[in-house]
């Protein structure tokens, strides 16, 4: 009962008028932000991260954190709904969540001439997704903060330990690249004053490296300025299919209809999705694989998938957005992001003076519960605001190149400098956003990265401060029951690329790939 | 892609010994401040180790396993169609803080500061005119309109401010 009372204080905090227009505002430049095929959710919510540290200090009429954080929020579920609609229109997946989307979506759209039905289904079953992962995140939020709120430094160190072993077992990229960027992320974090003794350390001399690498020109570099340059690449090469955008009373209740036939499908890929989302470094882009292959794995039609089975839109759409929420699960309880995307997030909280992590529900109660209820409101505003304005979203797509991709590095770059009101973070940025370029293309993750470089100052005080508790003794980590589990699960999870190279060597199934040398 | 995957995982090391050999002091005895403390450079001396070991993995498993025949680019368009990209944005964040240095009591400026604003209306009117092929009162347009919009929007809007020009610090222009 205490969390329906918490909840509903959060919806009367969200339900005021700034915070209402500025989720207003944010969703509608999320779902820009989606249909760009330049720009990411990542990017988007790290270059307009900036403007969040306005909107906290109050420079709108009664702005506060809550409605920052609802800001930032609401760019994140308008993107994860507004990628969806170029793969299925323009066969270009506006977010990498929408990928899958091509398998079926645009087949659907296309083949079958049902660009309606497919679009409709898509919001529906997000909007489902969505809406079961909030209420999970609602009841599972509270229990685990107050369980987080009892930790120590060893359980807390194991726990970021545990995340990091996360995004290197279950990453989809080579594991030692995933060390690399996790490493590199840790040693970025370290440069600057040491926070403990206040040492220099890694600025070479340099004086302006003494307050450290942000993490905001990184990231907006990183995700923004790089993903825009891969996207320049690929203008070349695309060929863009253009289906018309018209989306009708009638497809809304057809694809109603048709969640009622999947419904079981959908609600267990949206829990799947929920469990799987808040695993760190994930998200939504795993998760609507997974959501994908599943639909396929248990349908009756296995064959009219890619030919636009509806299933084939409606499972991963699913997992995808409720891992989409499910991963502020843990930035919220715990203080560890749980996509690149919450890691801007987190970011952000810092920025504002808060810290992310159980003592956050004890202190700002009205943050907490306010950002909960507004992922109530903000994706049912994006679901009606989806169905309502699909062509005005899809002529996005037709901004010349010329204009579309100069302005996202002006925006860029308003972005990185604004926040310390430093060149040298522009410049951090435009670098950055080649070496994100050239990591993409050799397929180095960059979610490690990140994560490492929004969670390394925290790692390393928590180390140290149970190594001073311990007298220096590492088997300090393993005196509590939990810290053993954690620490086991992440040598577990670190062990999973090995295990399955051996076992994919013993069955001979390193074959050599077509089109390969030596 | 081989010799690409082999140069980066050599660059990668090669930051993570610059930042081991930075950290050496990890190794000092009286390098904490407490009794179990390692110290600030233990940390970031691991961390780049870490890293090291991981490139060199990556490194010799490239050069030991059969690799993707085609390069990292799909061609030459593909690598201008990069360039394109990437030089007017290098030029772009050098114009916002002009190009100027000081040695001794005597300052050199090669090209003036031209801020935020007029450095944004050139380069966005540049790449209509030369990408875009626009029609040039369309780029003298977009060369006007998109400063005054970003500097409504942000400077007056959400009162961020953004770098001013030498024209701005002689009082010519508002910006």
């Amino acid at each position: 009962m205490e969390i329906f009372g918490q909840l509903a204080g959060g919806f009367a905090t969200a339900l005021q008028p700034i915070n209402m227009l500025m989720l207003f505002v944010a969703i509608v430049l999320g779902l820009v932000i989606g249909v760009l095929p330049g720009l990411g959710g990542t990017s988007g919510v790290a270059i307009l991260l900036p403007i969040s540290l306005f909107i906290k200090n109050g420079a709108l009429p009664g702005s506060n954190e809550v409605t920052a954080i609802i800001f930032l929020a609401g760019i994140y579920w308008g993107a994860l709904f507004g990628g969806v609609i170029t793969s299925i229109l323009f066969n270009i997946p506006g977010e990498p969540w929408a990928v899958v989307l091509l398998f079926d979506g645009f087949p659907l759209a296309k083949k079958l001439r049902r660009p309606g039905l497919a679009l409709a289904s898509s919001f529906v079953s997000s909007f489902v997704g969505a809406l079961v992962a909030t209420v999970l995140f609602t009841f599972f939020a509270l229990p685990v903060a107050e369980r987080a709120l009892q930790f120590g430094p060893a359980e807390l160190f194991a726990v970021f330990v545990l995340s990091f072993a996360t995004l290197i077992g279950l990453g989809a990229e080579a594991p030692m690249k995933s060390v690399a960027m996790l490493a590199l992320g840790l040693l970025l974090a370290a440069v600057g004053f040491d926070t403990i003794t206040g040492e220099q350390r890694l600025n070479f001399g340099l004086v302006p490296l003494l307050s450290g690498i942000g993490f905001v020109p990184v990231t907006i570099g990183l995700f923004g300025i790089g993903e825009i340059l891969a996207s320049a690449e690929e203008q070349g090469i695309g060929y863009v299919e253009q289906i018309s955008a018209r989306l009708g009373l009638r497809d809304v209740r057809e694809a109603f209809v048709e969640l009622g036939k999947r419904i079981r499908l959908v609600l267990s890929n949206s829990i799947i999705g929920f469990f799987f989302g808040v695993l760190p470094g994930h998200g939504a882009t795993a998760a609507s694989f997974l959501g994908y292959g599943l639909a396929r794995q248990y349908s009756k039609n296995k064959e009219n998938f890619g030919k636009g089975e509806i299933s084939g839109i409606m499972g991963p759409q699913s997992a995808a957005d409720a891992a989409g929420v499910a991963s502020l699960v843990p930035m919220i309880t715990l203080g560890i992001p749980g996509s690149p995307t919450s890691a801007v997030m987190m970011a952000g909280l810092f920025i504002w003076g808060l810290t992310p992590g159980p003592v956050l529900f004890i202190q700002h109660q009205d943050f907490v519960w306010g950002l909960i209820a507004s992922i109530y409101l903000g994706h049912l505003m994006t679901f009606i605001l989806c169905l309502l304005a699909v062509p005005l979203l899809a002529m996005i797509m037709r901004v010349p190149y010329a204009i579309i991709t100069p302005f996202i590095i002006v925006i860029s770059i308003i972005g990185s400098y604004s926040l310390n009101n430093s060149m040298l973070d522009v410049f951090i940025t435009v670098v950055f956003g080649l070496i994100g370029y050239w990591l993409r293309k050799l397929k180095y993750p960059l979610a490690p990265l990140v994560v490492a470089l929004v969670l390394g100052d925290s790692t390393e005080r928590e180390l140290r401060k149970a190594l001073i508790a311990g007298h220096g003794s590492p088997l300090y980590f393993f005196n509590s029951p939990l810290s053993t589990i954690l620490m086991l699960g992440a040598l577990v999870l670190v062990l999973i690329p090995l295990v399955r190279t051996i076992r994919a060597r013993r069955r001979g199934a390193v074959a050599r790939p077509a089109g390969v040398a030596h | 892609m081989r010799p690409y995957q082999v140069a980066t995982a050599a660059a990668i090391a090669l930051i993570a010994a610059v930042a081991m050999f930075d950290s050496l002091a990890a190794f000092n005895p009286s390098a904490g401040t407490a009794p179990g403390d390692v110290g600030a450079r233990w940390y970031p001396f691991w961390a780049a180790a870490i890293m090291g070991i991981a490139a060199l993995v990556v490194a010799f498993r490239v050069l030991t396993t059969p690799q993707a025949v085609e390069g990292v680019f799909a061609g030459r368009a593909s690598i201008f169609s990069v360039l394109k990209l990437a030089i007017p944005m290098f030029a772009y964040a050098t114009l916002i803080g002009g190009i100027r240095w000081r040695d001794g009591d005597i300052n050199y400026t090669v090209i003036p500061p031209l801020g935020f604003y007029i450095a944004t209306g050139l380069y966005m009117g540049g790449f209509a005119w030369w990408l875009g092929r626009y029609k040039i009162w369309w780029v003298a347009m977009i060369l006007v309109a998109f400063p005054l919009v970003i500097f409504a929007a942000f400077e007056l809007g959400f009162r961020v401010s953004l770098p001013k020009s030498f024209l701005y610090e002689q009082g010519a222009l508002p910006f």
